[in-house]
């Protein structure tokens, strides 16, 4: 287990900097999905399991989520590299490998960020308008290359905000770490409950986010495929 | 004239910033125009002519990123041709501004609300079994399509020229929306009994039944209410509570 310093705060920066370009600025690839980011996240801070859930509940919540036409969606991103990095901090301070409840503090934490950072990129987008200003009267004076140079400029302000945050945030993170040692423990239990508890929300966002015409026939379908499933699992000996 | 293979190649590649400038006056402007760079200089040696062609591309633009490499493939088509003394500026004017909007219909439908919601969630479903590999996975899946869209969409539209919209349609890429979207529903009905019974399976005693339960009562409640006025974020966080709450309590 690796023990968290400022090494992984910059890390963790890096790290959120260069998805929210990837998210929005150059090639949108999904590398900043939340499963993706978070588990790579989870990974660079010594807990991939703490990516893997984390990642997994905001990959879910933010399933039918789409930025159309000028209008933002709620930034995915941003929750869930830090939730994932709040848990791996958790999961640092204990000596051990993270739990669900670790897990849930990291989702709880981490999920005002989403329309955070949708108010920041709506601001930074505004900000943007002064290079397009600057590409317009460069084209007049014949000057190409400054023309070139302010679609690259406009993306630093996005690595530098996502990324100071995303580093923000692991700090306290780090700052936090001994916290989930110290919650009584029917607390910790009930914070275990409520990661599957969330993630149902999650899932239910996701059924909903499908806009499939007939997305409760498939969900239920498969539920219920999946707890039969599981009843003969559990019927056979085999845990499901 | 005609632009050399090395050109549309760094156009093609410049196209992947389309979006890097985005601002609510010129939208993708500023990404449409760096991306043309590169073939407006090759085009136009004279600077007046020049200044004119990259002032065109300035003007507002908007449309999805990755079908915007059709766009880009055609505006090449049209600018070589005006270069020519062929055709007057105003026709790829006219050809971005009567695409754009169909187009990002096209691909917000395809790409954003129906691919990355199944590959997502297929990918969420696995992620219990496959851990690491299930980052993996989405984004094999995903820019397996996405890539060899963006390459197809940029070729077909640079070939095809004003019958761009014809060969886009031949592609029938709306049919595979709705079987996507139901991918994608499936994947999180299942993931979501796969949690309940998992996490109370853990549980002894009334806890077991309790929780496996009481998520799936959390999950079709959430489903009920989240089309009418109850923010998700609300949602997530009532859940929360009520579960810390039976699990501290009961």
């Amino acid at each position: 287990m690796l023990s968290f310093s400022w090494w992984h705060i910059l890390v963790a920066g890096i790290w959120g900097g260069l998805l929210s370009l990837e998210r929005r600025a150059f090639l949108q690839a999904m590398f900043s999905r939340p499963l993706v980011a978070a588990t790579f996240a989870g990974v660079l801070l010594g807990d991939a399991h703490a990516g893997v859930y984390v990642g997994l509940v905001f990959e879910l919540f933010y399933l039918g989520g789409a930025s159309l036409g000028g209008a933002h969606a709620d930034h995915e991103t941003l929750p869930a590299v830090a939730g994932a990095a709040f848990a791996a901090s958790l999961a640092d301070a204990s000596d051990g490998p993270s739990t669900a409840a670790m897990w849930s503090l990291g989702i709880l934490m981490a999920a005002p960020l989403g329309p955070l950072g949708r108010v920041i990129e709506n601001a930074l987008d505004r900000r943007a308008a002064r290079y397009l200003g600057a590409a317009l009267s460069s084209a007049d004076l014949g000057n190409f290359k400054r023309v070139s140079r302010q679609n690259l400029w406009a993306m630093w302000p996005h690595l530098v905000v996502f990324g100071a945050i995303t580093s923000a945030f692991t700090w306290l993170a780090w700052g936090l770490s001994g916290l989930e040692q110290h919650l009584p423990l029917q607390l910790a239990r009930g914070l275990a409950w409520a990661f599957p508890a969330m993630a149902s929300v999650a899932a239910a966002m996701a059924v909903r986010g499908s806009r499939s015409r007939r997305a409760v026939r498939w969900a239920g379908a498969a539920a219920a495929l999946t707890i039969a499933a599981s009843a003969v699992m559990s019927l056979t000996g085999a845990h499901p | 004239m005609r632009l050399t293979r090395a050109v549309r190649l760094q156009v093609f590649w410049r196209s992947l910033f389309l979006q890097a400038g985005f601002n609510p006056t010129g939208m993708q402007s500023l990404g449409l125009t760096y991306a043309l760079l590169p073939a407006l200089k090759a085009l136009y040696p004279e600077p007046r002519a020049h200044s004119e062609a990259v002032r065109r591309h300035l003007s507002t633009f908007n449309t999805h990123p990755y079908v915007a490499a059709a766009i880009v493939g055609g505006v090449l088509w049209h600018e070589e041709r005006i270069a020519r003394g062929e055709e007057l500026p105003a026709v790829v004017e006219h050809y971005k501004s009567s695409l754009q909007g169909p187009l990002a219909a096209l691909g917000d439908g395809f790409f954003w609300l129906s691919l990355r919601p199944a590959v997502g969630a297929l990918c969420a479903a696995t992620a219990p079994l496959l851990g690491v590999w299930a980052a993996l996975l989405l984004l094999v899946l995903y820019n397996t399509v996405h890539f060899w869209a963006r390459a197809r969409f940029f070729t077909l539209g640079y070939r095809s020229g004003p019958d761009l919209v014809g060969s886009l349609a031949r592609l029938r890429i709306p049919r595979w929306g709705e079987r996507l979207r139901a991918v994608a529903a499936a994947f999180a009905g299942g993931l979501t009994a796969w949690l309940a019974v998992a996490f109370g399976a853990n549980q002894d005693g009334v806890g077991a039944p309790l929780l496996a339960g009481g998520c799936l009562s959390v999950a079709v409640g959430a489903w009920a209410i989240s089309g009418r006025a109850w923010s998700p974020l609300i949602m997530l966080y009532c859940a929360a509570a009520l579960a810390i709450a039976a699990g501290s309590w009961l």
